[in-house]
């Protein structure tokens, strides 16, 4: 293979998508097990599963959208546009990552039975709505509340986003849509991962003050990427091109 | 946009309602992922109890793990012997039943052996009646997902370009997702302690008390599958009903080749109308349960 701009053009898309992933963890309200229980604030489940789950959703949307374009009579003279590709990636996210919080929040609401309370602020910056004397004693808050819920919005947005743009150059330079997409799967992983580390397993959205780390997630998730977008590049397609 | 895509993106969404709703019970009925935490507890403060306790992995990758299996199956006998395809998926769906019996019987037998010392027992008769509708509900799981993916793949309009299996590996993760954040707060919110004060969240004092004695005699993990078939099951099926509708629908009503820019509009309507009925959920439950009666602080409610 050469190594040329267009080269450098795909590791730059793999590295900011990368990016994207790490930084959208952050705003996906997770509360671990104890939020399955009703005795913490967000959705009952691991960081990286749901962020996953969301992503690679999205991951899909943007394959089938990218296969789609090539079907169009005028692609040999257009070509892939990159934008409708990554949108549905970030609207196939959102739609599974809302789809998801509000089914669970039925539960909370009418089958548990908890009002919806974050532990970590006074009043929802969204809604307005005051917080503190709603939490039951021994619980940090339960339930999904507007915000956490507008910030898991934005974070699978981002998770989608960023799927789709690891695997848009991925699929340009090894042509193998199954092949790009366990990569970018992998990608993915290893970005999530990161960040959920940097928050310890458990997060409120934007409003969390554990959300100020975010720049150490973004400095690693921007290292492991760039020897990621390096490896991917070098993939080359299978029996040669 | 034609009918028969429409047909099929139908039957895409009632297959992964199914998918979820059997999905979740089969993590209930193993007190799969977070309730677990509860079910390790209980012995080691002093409840032993007869509730199946087998946790193989998270939800995702383990549901990942069986649909995977039963989609490669699948593909192996639809492109290697030209096997029919349903036949081909129902092959694929009993294997990875076989497998998840093999593993939820030795993380049955690990876990209740290293509890040994909290007076926890093996009951060779939970092993017995409950690991077979374990495997049942994976099978219905991995079925429902390996006949998405192969509509996906070679029916729907266009095609998808994944193979059968990396598309089962998505949706596994996504159903073990959804389940793990849904089906589970019935379980482990509700079901597994009942008897706390309803309309707050559980006091973590409360942590590994949970109940033991059923309607009739000892509870045991039948029990819960048949409490949670009745709310927390239904809800996972629609959450990832929604998911796999929601998102095929708006592709297939607008052309993704000429008409994007609608797909992509009607997406965000859809997760706009959600926003705005969590708000109502949120509304509804402050209304209906209430500021907590002791809160000693100066904030309104």
């Amino acid at each position: 293979m050469t190594f040329d701009t267009t080269t450098i053009v795909y590791m730059l898309e793999i590295i900011v998508g990368g990016l994207l992933v790490g930084i959208g963890v952050h705003f996906v309200p997770v509360g671990g097990a104890p939020a399955a229980m009703a005795q913490a604030t967000g959705i009952g489940t691991g960081t990286v599963q749901l962020a996953a789950g969301s992503g690679l959703t999205g991951l899909l949307s943007a394959g089938l959208m990218m296969y789609a374009m090539t079907l169009n009579p005028n692609f040999a003279t257009e070509g892939y546009s990159l934008w409708p590709i990554l949108l549905t990636g970030a609207c196939g996210a959102m739609i599974m990552m809302d789809s998801t919080m509000l089914t669970g929040s039925w539960i909370y609401a009418y089958a548990v039975g908890a009002p919806f309370a974050s532990a970590k602020v006074n009043y929802d910056p969204i809604t307005g709505f005051s917080q503190p004397p709603y939490v039951a004693p021994g619980t940090v808050g339960q339930g999904i509340p507007t915000v956490c819920f507008v910030s898991g919005t934005i974070g699978a947005a981002m998770g989608g986003l960023g799927g789709a743009l690891i695997y848009f150059p991925l699929v340009l330079i090894n042509g193998n849509p199954a092949l790009s997409a366990i990569f970018a799967i992998g990608i993915f992983m290893v970005d999530a991962v990161l960040a959920s580390w940097n928050i310890q397993g458990t997060i409120e959205g934007f409003h969390d003050p554990k959300f100020k780390k975010w720049p150490k997630a973004f400095k690693s998730c921007l290292v492991a990427t760039v020897i990621l977008a390096l490896v991917a590049v070098l993939i080359t397609p299978l029996g040669g091109v | 946009m034609d009918a028969f895509g429409m047909g099929l993106v139908a039957a895409m969404g009632a297959l992964a309602t199914v998918a979820g709703a059997s999905e979740d019970i089969d993590s209930d009925i193993g007190s799969q992922s977070n309730p677990n935490s509860q079910v390790q507890l209980a012995a080691q403060v002093g409840n032993p109890h007869r509730i199946y306790n087998k946790a193989i992995a998270g939800e995702p990758p383990s549901n990942a793990l069986w649909c995977t299996t039963a989609a490669i199956m699948a593909y192996v006998l639809i492109e290697g012997y030209g096997m029919p395809l349903l036949f081909a998926a129902a092959a694929g769906a009993s294997l990875a039943a076989l497998f998840d019996g093999v593993m939820s019987i030795s993380a049955y037998l690990g876990r209740n052996a290293s509890q040994a010392r909290f007076n926890q027992w093996i009951y060779l008769d939970i092993i017995r009646y409950t690991t077979p509708s374990i495997m049942a509900h994976v099978w219905i799981t991995s079925f429902c997902i390996v006949l998405i993916s192969i509509i996906q793949v070679y029916v729907l309009t266009p095609h998808h370009p994944f193979p059968i299996p990396v598309i089962a590996l998505v949706w596994g993760l996504t159903v073990g997702a959804i389940g793990s954040s849904v089906g589970d707060i019935h379980y482990g919110g509700e079901r597994e302690f009942q008897w706390r004060l309803f309309g707050q969240g559980l006091n973590t004092m409360l942590s590994g008390q949970i109940v033991r004695k059923a309607e009739a005699g000892l509870r045991n993990s039948i029990d819960n599958a048949w409490f949670c078939a009745k709310f927390g099951g239904p809800c996972t099926g629609m959450g990832f009903g929604l998911t796999v509708f929601l998102d095929n629908w708006r592709t297939t009503v607008f052309d993704p080749i000429t008409q994007a820019t609608y797909a992509i509009a009607m997406g965000v309507f859809f997760v706009i109308v959600m926003n705005l009925y969590n708000f109502y959920c949120e509304l509804s439950a402050r209304r209906k349960y209430g500021p907590y009666p002791g809160y000693k602080g100066d904030i309104a409610a």
